[in-house]
């Protein structure tokens, strides 16, 4: 049993603790640094988030997404064929992204996040994972004028986007992991992201997982075991009903078990957390068990995101005394 | 007066440079709260002194006393709520999110003295400004309830409390305001039933600006909400929802935005009275009301006033049309 985490970390931290990032960005906004700067000042915040992951006693980090301005955009701005448009809200959140707009022939151009990925793995005592955003949500996150269906867009961003994962595969990273969030937003376009990601992933060999949140899989199982990767990621905070579906079949993947509120500052108890993890030790054995947040850490301060993360951490070392 | 094409505002105003200074200062320790409150009066004399200039019928008091509109609140109701560290909301933008603490209670008024200030400057009635408890418990962690209707049917007695000391000291309009709503279509009758405890037994004409959502997802359940008026945009989404007016009538009064806030450009005249003309194909002029979209406070003064005026013009216009006196 892992812990890990989903992917975004705050960028800044709080008082007495200097608000770096922000600072350099704003400076760099207004013109004031250039972005050798902003780099350098991004790089020394994604080594603070990959150390405050490891302190917490998280074994498989990430680079904490500090340069992401969202999940969408970081690709969209660095492929053909997108523009960016005005603040949208992100899901049921209280947060916003500007929304990509296809206007032409989507196209990677070179590799997206490669270089935030050995940066991490050079900085990082833990292995890091490497978080890309899927072709389903970031087509379905986007308004699009150019492809004559919703599908046709699916379908070119997947060829695409493989380009990335063959890249990030050539670099070395040992997980990659694929964010499809939006499928749980419109369960019947699955077969859709069946087609999609086998086109995505066909030919990879590095381990790849696929992470949802913000819903449960009620309707997507068993297929969702069908796609290809090796552990697949499930928000139980927003979609409790996923305890339900887990009961009804063998779950023959790895589970990505999301299990901390990743979106609400009360702190679970260590009790809670075992208790959650012991919910699913029937279907999934424990040594095949990632446990995560329900999502991306952004949606809390900083400090109460470490302490969730130790707290998790503690749960999870309790539950295996208990589960052994 | 004639009844009918009455023109209002949504809520807050741009806050002068002046104020947004003085409020980085207190917020730094270098300037006292009597200090900042006496610049929140200057600021809303002057948003009142715009309107009756201006000559709008309904007005605001601006807001210039608030940051947040959950966090204002937040701040006061300092037995059960506090605020968190730092939370992105998008780009390079943090703000503080609340978090409910303990049993929600109301302690006392968070709105008339402002309400009572503003309201002495003008014979014009001026709105009384609440955040709706939905959103006061979806924009805000909550680590005291163990169920999120449970915090709304509190937070909602608490702002019902406030709703009837700003009908005490004489409000003739409360707007609730319940920007959150339609982010979960599923949520609507938990929405509806927090109002319904705020506007229970007012007499105040009660009025919700909703905002940012997909209408036609909910649009029953948001023309059922227990308030008098629906305040809602318009010009933004090409006036979209009047053809779901059309469809299914129903006989709230409704504050219809014709000036897109979000935008720097200054709309026609022209434009504008189009769109009043639309209103008016699908409501009749004495339960019309013609508004900007919503709050104007990401606008400059100058560019908020401009709109209003263009605003205020169309209608005197449509009026004129129509045959009816200013
Ligand atoms: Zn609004």
């Amino acid at each position: 049993m892992l812990t890990t985490v989903v992917g975004n970390y705050p960028k800044i931290p709080n008082r007495p603790r200097p608000a770096r990032l922000r600072a350099a960005i704003a400076r760099f906004e207004r013109g004031e640094i250039g972005e050798d700067e902003l780099r350098g000042v991004e790089d020394e915040v994604t080594i603070e988030v990959i150390e405050e992951q490891v302190e917490a006693g998280i074994d498989i980090v990430t680079d904490g997404q500090i340069r992401w301005e969202d999940d969408q955009t970081y690709f969209a701005r660095r492929m053909d064929g997108f523009t960016i448009d005005g603040l949208i809200r992100y899901f049921d959140t209280n947060t916003y992204y500007r929304q990509p707009a296809v206007t032409g022939a989507v196209q990677w151009r070179e590799p997206v996040t490669v270089e935030d990925y050995r940066f991490a793995a050079a900085h990082s005592s833990q292995p890091v994972k490497a978080p890309v955003t899927g072709p389903y949500t970031l087509a379905a996150l986007s308004t699009s004028e150019h492809y004559s269906s919703f599908g046709e867009l699916v379908l070119a961003l997947a060829r695409e986007l493989r380009q990335e994962v063959l890249a990030l595969e050539r670099a070395g990273a040992p997980i990659i992991q694929v964010n499809e969030p939006a499928i749980l937003k419109r369960k019947e376009d699955f077969p859709l992201l069946h087609q999609a990601l086998g086109e995505m992933m066909e030919g990879v060999t590095a381990e790849a997982h696929l992470y949802t949140w913000f819903g449960d899989i009620e309707g997507l199982f068993p297929q969702v075991l069908e796609l290809p990767f090796s552990a697949i990621g499930l928000d139980f905070v927003m979609g409790p009903a996923n305890y339900e579906v887990l009961r009804r079949g063998r779950f023959t993947k790895k589970l990505g078990l999301g299990i901390i509120d990743a979106r609400n500052t009360k702190l679970e108890t260590v009790e809670q957390i075992v208790d959650r993890i012991q919910r699913v030790s029937d279907a999934v054995a424990p040594e095949s068990l990632y446990v995560n947040p329900s999502c991306g850490l952004e949606y809390l301060p900083r400090e109460v995101a470490q302490a969730k993360l130790a707290r998790m951490a503690e749960g999870v070392r309790r539950a295996q005394e208990v589960l052994r | 007066m004639t009844k009918g094409l009455l023109t209002t505002t949504v809520g807050s105003f741009p806050k002068p440079d002046y104020l947004t200074r003085a409020r980085n200062q207190f917020s730094l320790g270098k300037i006292g709260r009597e200090e900042l409150a006496a610049l929140e009066r200057q600021a809303t004399a002057e948003v009142i002194r715009l309107q009756e200039e201006i000559g709008l019928d309904i007005l605001v008091h601006g807001e210039m006393e608030r940051g947040d509109m959950v966090a204002y609140f937040a701040e006061l109701l300092t037995e059960s709520m506090a605020i968190s560290g730092l939370v992105r909301s998008y780009g390079n933008r943090y703000y503080r999110k609340p978090i409910i603490i303990g049993k929600l209670r109301w302690q006392g008024p968070m709105t008339v003295e402002m309400w009572r200030y503003a309201q002495g400057l003008t014979d014009k009635p001026v709105k009384g400004m609440l955040t709706g408890p939905y959103t006061m418990v979806d924009w805000s962690f909550d680590e005291y309830y163990d169920s999120r209707r449970e915090a709304v049917l509190d937070m909602a007695g608490v702002i019902h409390q406030e709703a009837m000391e700003l009908e005490k000291a004489g409000a003739r309009y409360i707007q609730v305001d319940e920007p959150a709503a339609s982010t979960r279509p599923e949520e609507m009758a938990l929405v509806s039933q927090g109002l319904a405890v705020v506007t229970e037994g007012l007499k105040a004409k009660t009025i919700s600006h909703v905002c940012y959502g997909d209408f036609a997802k909910v649009f029953d359940q948001i023309v059922d909400l227990p308030v008098d008026q629906l305040d809602i945009e318009a010009a933004n989404s090409d006036y979209d929802l009047l053809e779901l007016f059309r469809r299914h009538p129903f006989d709230k009064e409704v504050a219809l935005g014709v000036v897109d806030v979000h935008d720097h450009r200054l709309e026609t005249v022209e434009e504008v009275k189009e769109g009043i003309r639309r209103g008016l194909e699908v409501l009749p002029l004495e339960r019309l009301y013609i508004d900007p979209d919503c709050g104007l406070k990401t606008r400059t003064w100058e560019e908020a006033a401009a709109k209003l005026r263009v605003m205020v013009q169309a209608v005197r216009e449509v009026k004129g049309e129509l045959g009816l006196e200013s």
